[in-house]
């Protein structure tokens, strides 16, 4: 058994599909690192006893 | 839950690939599974060495074979190897050899980006490596001073060791994503006709957990280090006070990472122990859903406590006490847990395997080291033990049962499933109270050592400590070797031994027992039905 037999082509679309979208939730979760724990870093920060 | 259609050897062995394409291009979920577990096993080794020299050099006080910085850098990389190199990839490869033939599929959803996956690994290794190497190079610069942790400014001043350092974890992390993501397509669309979510074997909800966990959190740490470089490098200040950034904000994005990687390493081990002590006390498993819950539970609030690794840094009232109150909450769903485990086992036909005898040092050492989780979820007690032995002692009691000793018994649970051999149970018994014996010596004296104030990460020490120290050394010793031992044990069973039956032990049960031991190349070509 090749690589793809063991899954019809309607399975190996949807398989795809929620591999890009957990994809793009990690790319998601990079990219806004930086902005989301900065706002809320100051957030914290501001809130800091002197 | 029972299977009615086992048709599962019609793809005979004859189709197995041989030689080294077999394993270099190999889609085969039990090859990339074995390729996981033999490469977990040598970063092991490594980690483990780099330990053993920690603990020579804090044999006595003073300094004996290792420079301060060269301590340091075996600290550093230490804690790297075993967490990126050796625990993570280990429970990687019980994923993929085991997911598949839980859940009656043919194998992982992405075959090829599962051996994608693992390739990085090797590279990753070999930078991590390199980050060790580099600086004993004429122009190598400074070692890794840091710790794991990585915290600027130091990690801003270190030499280009740093930078093979941030690659590597960059490479780690895109293999841990990979991964991730080939293991939730594959329990949330390959599962066999009939086995809805909350059929499905707790081990592979437990890695359904930890695979969501590792695409939330990966990513942050790879843009906190992916920010370091750019300080290092291009002129940024994200983590630079003289240039309006704030070291503190690396240590938010790192711990955000950092602490639910505490329980990305523990779940696939409490799932492991969700099979083992069923079938060895011969009773289902006490609580299936709340154990799904507990779970979900650990991995929601373990997201959300991660400064509780910062309480010296000088937050607010309101922000500490929310992470002490977060923090302590875990108690609850993790307590939930060991009690499932207890009521499995109450009654039961138990009888003590090797993997039964880890399955209950497990229930009682992670408990210990739990309890001193919640003594330093307390912001003022905390405030006397950050940066301790005692920090040490903790979480190796955690991370080592919790994580390691679980890996141990899915080792020696499915063995026979995977060889078609059964272990020599003598040794393996040999093994586990060297090792539980060895590892109790190590880090019990721990607690002492920073309760009376010995700090970690420190080449020397107060003569007062010498006492614990030498104990602590002397089991290490002994933990460390045993570990030879496990490679004799693992290498003897492949080599042969008494036949295993499919069933390897009377009182398991699921999918992957139904199967030939060892399993054929290709297994469940035809899928099985769950009713």
């Amino acid at each position: 058994m090749s690589l793809p037999e063991h899954q019809t082509p309607e399975l190996r679309r949807k398989n795809l599909r929620l591999a890009w979208w957990l994809g793009a939730l990690a790319l998601f979760f990079l990219v806004t690192s930086f902005p989301f724990w900065n706002g809320l870093f100051k957030i914290v920060g501001n809130q800091a006893a002197p | 839950m029972t299977a009615t259609t086992l048709t599962h050897d019609e793809v005979h062995h004859h189709d197995t690939p041989r030689g080294w394409r077999r394993w270099l291009f190999s889609t085969n979920h039990k090859d990339i599974g074995t390729l996981y577990l033999f490469f977990a096993l040598t970063m092991l080794f490594l980690g483990g060495a780099s330990a053993m020299l920690i603990r020579m050099e804090l044999f006595q006080p003073g300094i004996q074979l290792l420079e301060p910085d060269l301590y340091n850098n075996l600290v550093t990389n230490h804690a790297l190897l075993m967490i990126f190199g050796a625990v993570m990839p280990a429970a990687a490869g019980l994923a993929n050899w085991m997911i598949p033939m839980m859940i009656g599929a043919p194998d992982m959803a992405l075959p090829r980006m599962n051996n994608l996956s693992f390739w990085i690994l090797p590279a990753a290794a070999s930078m991590l490596i390199l980050s060790f190497v580099v600086p004993f190079f004429p122009g190598g610069g400074t070692q890794i001073n840091t710790g794991w942790t990585l915290y600027p400014p130091l990690s801003i001043q270190v030499g280009m060791s740093m930078d093979f350092l941030i690659f590597a974890i960059h490479l780690l992390g895109i293999s841990s994503v990979l991964a991730s993501i080939n293991i939730i397509v594959t329990l949330l669309n390959m599962r066999a006709p009939g086995m809805t979510l909350m059929k499905m074997p707790i081990f592979c909800w437990s890695w359904l957990v930890t695979a969501f966990l590792l695409i939330l959190v990966v990513p942050v740490l790879a843009g906190g280090v992916t920010m370091l470089l750019f300080d290092r490098h291009f002129g940024t200040s994200f983590f630079d006070a003289a240039g309006g950034g704030d070291p503190v904000l690396f240590q938010h994005l790192f711990w955000f990472f950092g602490h639910p990687e505490v329980y990305i390493l523990l779940l696939p081990s409490i799932g492991v122990l969700s099979h083992v002590i069923p079938a060895f006390s011969r009773k289902p498993l006490f609580g299936y859903h709340s154990m799904v819950g507990a779970m979900l539970a650990v991995a929601t609030i373990g997201m959300v406590v991660w400064a509780h690794h910062q309480y010296t840094i000088g937050m607010s009232l309101g922000a500490v006490t929310y992470f002490m109150i977060g923090t302590i909450l875990i108690s609850i769903p993790v307590g939930l847990m060991i009690f499932n485990f207890i009521a499995t086992m109450w009654r039961g036909s138990m009888t003590f395997e090797t993997p039964m005898l880890f399955a209950v040092a497990i229930i009682l050492m992670f408990t210990f080291g739990g309890l001193s989780g919640v003594m330093l979820a307390v912001v003022p007690a905390d405030m006397q033990y950050q940066d301790s032995m005692f920090v040490v002692a903790h979480f190796h009691y955690v991370l080592m049962p919790g994580a390691v000793f679980g890996l141990f018994a899915g080792v020696f649970y499915w063995l026979p499933k995977w060889t078609g051999h059964m272990y020599d149970e003598r040794l393996g018994k040999l093994f586990f109270w060297i090792n539980v014996i060895g590892f109790n010596i190590t880090f019990f004296p721990q607690h002492f050592l920073g309760l009376a104030g010995m700090p970690r990460r420190i080449v020397d020490y107060n003569v007062m400590f010498t006492e614990f120290n030498v104990v602590s050394s002397i089991g290490a010793m002994i933990f460390g070797l045993s570990h030879l031992l496990f490679l004799y044990i693992i290498i003897k069973t492949i080599r042969g031994g008494k036949q295993a039956r499919n069933r390897a032990w009377e009182g398991a049960k699921g999918l992957e027992w139904e199967l030939d031991s060892p399993p054929a190349f290709h297994t469940w070509t035809v899928a099985p039905q769950i009713r």
